[in-house]
């Protein structure tokens, strides 16, 4: 987001009373080998899925599977919030799934390889427990069996 | 907070975050703040250089274990930081009288056009009536915006007739957008939002069955469609 001092009172007000949940500090896994050697996952909050998948509603707390080498053409998007401007992913799901630069990066060699699923969760959730407790730790798990030596995260 | 419980799941994270204040609070393991608005994670469309500039800073950030990590972006993409609502657009709405079932079809074969561009990639598709049959759900649009009982004989099964309108009227903008996108190439963001909510009739169509489900009490659908 831009500067939260650049935005309108409102804007700004919105999105610091938005629920954020306060933690003191973080978990720690450590990457176990160099990038150019990682299997990289995709992993997204913005509410992208299969064309011909269920859409999510708002605060769905479940996710989809996007096998990583589905084409673009291949991925919708059931965010419909008008909160934010849709027009930049209409015309480039990259501009945030990168989808297309993760698997040029594998075949430059600049990352091993990239996991055969990606996942994608929906966005702007208020009371996200289920995804915390239960959804969440079980995409982590299902890469893991993938041989995932990292996830790359995306917000909407 | 997602990055969080995949991370402790033993799989090392990192997450690109819209809001540095957010960021601090929640920590996730590894952040790269970036001042883009929602929507533009990695900066610009149509851009795969700015795009990987973005994406290497992050991967970047694995092999940084001394968590919470945030690190920052700090070149600026091209999105404006707020998007053009339907409200402020319409406040100088100049001609919106046409029928926006015939805008949907003189905007038919740009929007075919831009997805025959772009190996079939388009964002219409949700309420799983085919675009071809936009004019019909235009019809039932307009019929229920009127105060109509309207019901639509080819909504999927199972689909609410709310959750229907809100799938319908976001195939519709998406159709609309996308059509815009050929039409006229240079037009982004705020000038792509005033067209739609300020000239044509679909705007108007949509902002009107914003009201109406407004009205009905459905007040989160409505802010949803148009605000």
């Amino acid at each position: 987001m831009p500067r939260l001092e650049d935005l309108p009172d409102l804007t700004r007000q919105g999105m610091l009373n938005f629920p954020a949940f306060d933690h003191d500090d973080a978990p720690c896994a450590v990457m176990s080998k160099p990038l150019t050697e990682a299997k990289i996952a995709l992993v997204t909050t913005a509410g992208l899925h299969l064309r011909d998948d269920t859409p999510f509603s708002g605060g769905d707390q479940t996710y989809r599977v996007i096998p990583s080498s589905t084409p673009a053409s291949g991925i919708i998007q059931s965010h419909m919030s008008i909160g934010f401007d849709r027009t930049g992913i209409m015309r480039d799901v990259n501009v945030t799934f990168p989808i297309d630069r993760l698997r040029e990066m594998a075949e430059r060699g600049e990352i091993g390889s990239v996991t055969e699923n990606y996942y994608s969760f929906m966005g702007a959730q208020r009371s996200p427990r289920r995804i915390e407790e239960e959804t969440g730790p079980e995409v982590g798990r299902l890469l893991l069996e993938e041989g995932a030596d990292a996830a790359f995260l995306t917000p909407t | 907070m997602l990055a969080r419980a995949i991370e402790e799941t033993g799989l090392p994270t990192v997450t690109v975050a819209l809001i540095r204040e957010h960021a601090q609070r929640v920590k996730p393991p590894r952040t790269l703040w970036v001042p883009f608005p929602f929507g533009f994670a990695l900066g610009n469309p149509d851009d795969p250089p700015f795009q990987q500039k973005v994406l290497s800073a992050a991967l970047g950030l694995l092999s940084e274990n001394d968590t919470p990590v945030l690190a920052e972006f700090t070149e600026d993409a091209d999105a404006p930081p707020v998007l053009l609502q339907a409200s402020a657009a319409q406040a100088d709405a100049a001609n919106r009288d046409g029928d926006p079932a015939d805008e949907v079809t003189a905007l038919r074969g740009y929007y075919e056009r831009w997805v025959d561009e772009h190996e079939g990639r388009t964002m219409v598709g949700l309420s799983g009536v085919p675009q071809r049959q936009f004019r019909g759900l235009v019809r039932h649009l307009q019929a229920f915006a009127a105060g109509e009982d309207a019901t639509y004989d080819r909504a999927p099964e199972g689909v609410e007739p709310v959750r229907f309108l809100r799938l319908a009227s976001d195939d519709l903008k998406a159709f609309f957008m996308e059509a815009r996108f050929s039409q006229r190439p240079d037009d982004h963001d705020d000038e792509l939002q005033r067209w739609f909510w300020s000239e044509t009739a679909m705007g108007s169509l949509i902002a009107s069955v914003a009201s109406r489900l407004a009205e009905q009490g459905n007040e989160q659908a409505a802010w949803g469609l148009a605000r």
